[in-house]
């Protein structure tokens, strides 16, 4: 009876002592939600997808985090609210993921946002611009990414400097159409009261947005200004420049959301894209980390494709949270959360900090850097357009070129 | 404030777009009237039509003549496929066929949409194409409107299409056994019509058709997975508004969406634009069932 207890004793040390060294081993699981198929947007799902694959095995390569391999888990949400909200359940409750990372879309985030709030999981948010998200106050968001306060100031302070009387937006229906076009109204009303402004708020589906573009052609505004994501942002600038009305030498294009750094860009704007003002995240012109280098190289031999903000944005979100799970030292959540409040964190992109004062600026990087550049010629490659407005600098009238 | 000008441009953007909607909705109309189904997965003839366009023109550089028509064969061929593989079931005689026709229909059309917008998503991507316009002038001023030109030229050729399609059905024999076969089926079969090859030629002229309406707006709606959608819905809107499986009413009904669309954005609000056409929908069930050209019933 003796020998047999022993051996159970012998037996349970040596199974928890294989135990103890495969959980060493075992892959720290990270949760991605991305599209991937249609509705939503494929494009930058997949850039987001490709920018932390990229990040995920430059971490793997170096030996991990405290010595475990980051093993990312993707869930594909085609876009959907209702699909990252169900894809952000089965990752926390099926897939035991530490974090959440990867969401490019704030309709999606907010949904996500709340399970992982319900569990008390990390949420680092890599491309919800939605205030609405940091204002919620939720102690597990983190917003390492653009926010559209941020954008809306941006714009504001540029139409001022472009002299412009009359503004018209036009804002997707979507929290980030809706929110951004808001946001900039507020802020012109803040800076420049003067200035007349509205926004049409379009249906992202729709194909013809004539009845909504025909009545400017009458009195054409002096800057119409996109808060529109592809495709149906490229239809709708299309159809604005076909009715004469901008870019022109009368109305300048100013675009909030970054298109001309989409790699679809040339394929579907020709002749609308000339003269365009871009609001950019990214430009190869900017000043930029080492990391943002390394990170950048191997994105390019991966993918063929040029280094974009969605990349760098993703890598950040990886890197922040891989960071802090170094310094936690752990995978808990509540020293997780702790360690990601206290991030001071050089990524590709800058030094990185969280907010802790409330509203908008919940757990937000306040100091995105951003530039805004002008295409100047038809098929022009970002990295050859002129920039008109460096970081953390005024928009400088005298530089940019009338259409 | 809608001036006289801005009318006379709502109103010509309103026909153009509406004379769109018609190519699609005929197909769909036809479709009903001959098979007596929905076919859920029209809005993707529309989509393969704009790749096939966009594909052929711009990436193989096969004049656009050529790739205009090549677009309307390639889904003319989808459609007899789809026809022949899909749809025989509901009128071949097997009998536990039915009792669950339509359910059939909706489920294999629903589930052809899911494959046909994934299938593409994965073999050729996300990513939107613009296809070569068919003019190059990106500006034409018609009357008091000023339109893309590629919009003017694919007015230009729809109605063209329309015409033939008018006169096909009118005065062909194949045009005379479908309006024989849409108006009773067994009827026709008794008469000598070939009711199958009916309806195999009818499912390729509306897949062809739809497929002609994506390569037409590729240029301007720019080829996506998605891209069929949108379209589709108002093809289903047209073919009620218009009386379930008459041609004439799909057309008007087309017109009649388009301008209630294009004034509706402007004198109540762009943002219930596309709701504009569900009141309607909702009015004519109430009040007119039967549609503009429908019949309440038929005996024979």
């Amino acid at each position: 009876m003796r020998y047999v207890s022993h051996l159970a004793i012998a037996a349970f040390t040596l199974s928890a002592s294989l135990a103890g060294n495969a959980n060493a081993a075992d892959p720290i699981k990270v949760g991605v939600t991305v599209t991937q198929s249609p509705p939503g947007s494929v494009v930058q799902g997949t850039q987001v997808k490709d920018g932390l694959e990229v990040v995920a095995k430059m971490l793997n390569d170096q030996g991990g985090v405290n010595g475990r391999p980051i093993e990312l888990v993707i869930e594909d949400t085609q876009g959907l609210p209702e699909k990252a909200r169900a894809g952000v359940e089965k990752l926390i409750t099926r897939d035991k993921v530490v974090a959440i990372v990867g969401e490019h879309q704030s309709s999606n985030v907010l949904a996500g946002m709340e399970v992982a709030h319900r569990y008390h999981i990390p949420y680092i948010n890599t491309n919800g611009w939605a205030d609405a998200i940091r204002e919620k106050g939720y102690p597990e968001m983190f917003n390492p990414n653009n926010y559209n306060r941020r954008v809306a100031m941006a714009a504001a302070d540029s139409i001022k400097k472009l002299g412009a009387k009359k503004v018209v937006a036009f804002a997707e229906n979507t929290d980030y159409g809706i929110g951004l076009a808001k946001g900039i109204g507020e802020q012109l009303k803040a800076v420049a009261p003067e200035i007349s402004y509205r926004f049409d708020t379009l249906d992202r589906a729709a194909k013809d947005y004539l009845p909504a573009i025909l009545p400017l052609r009458a009195d054409p505004p002096d800057v119409v200004v996109d808060v529109m994501l592809p495709p149906a942002a490229y239809i709708m600038m299309n159809q604005v420049y076909e009715q004469g009305i901008a870019p022109s030498a009368k109305t300048w294009f100013y675009d909030a959301s970054g298109l001309a750094d989409y790699p679809d860009f040339w394929q579907n704007v020709k002749e609308a894209g000339k003269g365009l003002l871009v609001f950019g995240l990214y430009h190869p012109k900017m000043q930029a980390p080492a990391l943002a280098k390394t990170v950048g190289d191997a994105y390019t031999a991966k993918t063929g494709a040029q280094p974009n903000r969605l990349l760098y944005q993703a890598a950040d979100s990886l890197l922040v949270l891989a960071d802090a799970l170094k310094r936690a030292n752990s995978t808990d959540p509540g020293a997780l959360v702790k360690a990601l409040e206290e991030t001071k964190y050089t990524g590709t992109r800058g030094e990185i900090t969280f907010s802790k004062e409330a509203g908008y600026k919940n757990h937000q990087w306040l100091d995105i850097p951003y530039v805004t550049f002008q295409v100047t010629e038809i098929g022009q490659k970002v990295a050859d357009t002129p920039l008109v407005e460096q970081p953390g600098q005024p928009l400088d009238p005298s530089k940019l070129a009338r259409p | 404030m809608l001036t006289g000008a801005l009318a006379a441009d709502l109103a010509v953007n309103g026909l153009v777009t509406g004379l769109f909607y018609g190519l699609m909705a005929i197909g769909l109309a036809l479709i009903f009237g001959v098979l007596r189904i929905v076919n859920f997965a029209h809005g993707e003839f529309y989509m393969v039509g704009a790749y096939a366009y966009t594909i052929v023109a711009a990436r193989l550089g096969v004049p656009l003549v050529v790739a205009l028509p090549f677009a309307f064969l390639f889904g003319a061929a989808l459609g007899w496929v789809v026809e022949r593989t899909l749809m025989r079931p509901l009128y071949a005689n097997i009998g536990s066929w039915g009792l669950m026709r339509d359910e059939y229909a909706v489920i294999v059309t629903f589930g052809l949409s899911l494959l046909l917008v994934n299938l593409v998503d994965k073999a050729i991507g996300p990513y939107a194409f613009r296809a070569p316009a068919l003019v190059s002038a990106s500006r034409i001023v018609v009357g008091p409107a000023l339109m893309s030109g590629q919009k003017v030229a694919a007015a230009g050729v729809t109605l063209a299409v329309l015409a033939l399609i008018a006169l096909f059905l009118r005065f062909s024999y194949w045009g005379r056994a479908v309006r024989a076969v849409s108006q009773n089926r067994l009827g026709a079969s008794l008469a000598g019509i070939d009711a199958t090859a009916v309806s195999s030629l009818v499912f390729s002229l509306a897949g062809g058709l739809a497929a002609l309406a994506g390569a037409l707006l590729s240029p301007i709606i720019n080829a996506s997975p998605d891209v069929g959608a949108f379209p589709a819905i108002k093809s289903y809107v047209i073919v009620v508004l218009g009386g379930m499986g008459s041609i004439p009413g799909a057309f008007i009904a087309s017109l009649l969406l388009g301008l209630v669309e294009s004034f509706g954005a402007v004198l109540v609000s762009y943002q219930y634009r596309d709701t504009f056409g569900l009141v309607l929908l909702i009015l004519f069930l109430l009040f007119r069932p039967q549609g503009l050209f429908g019949e309440r019933g038929r005996e024979v």
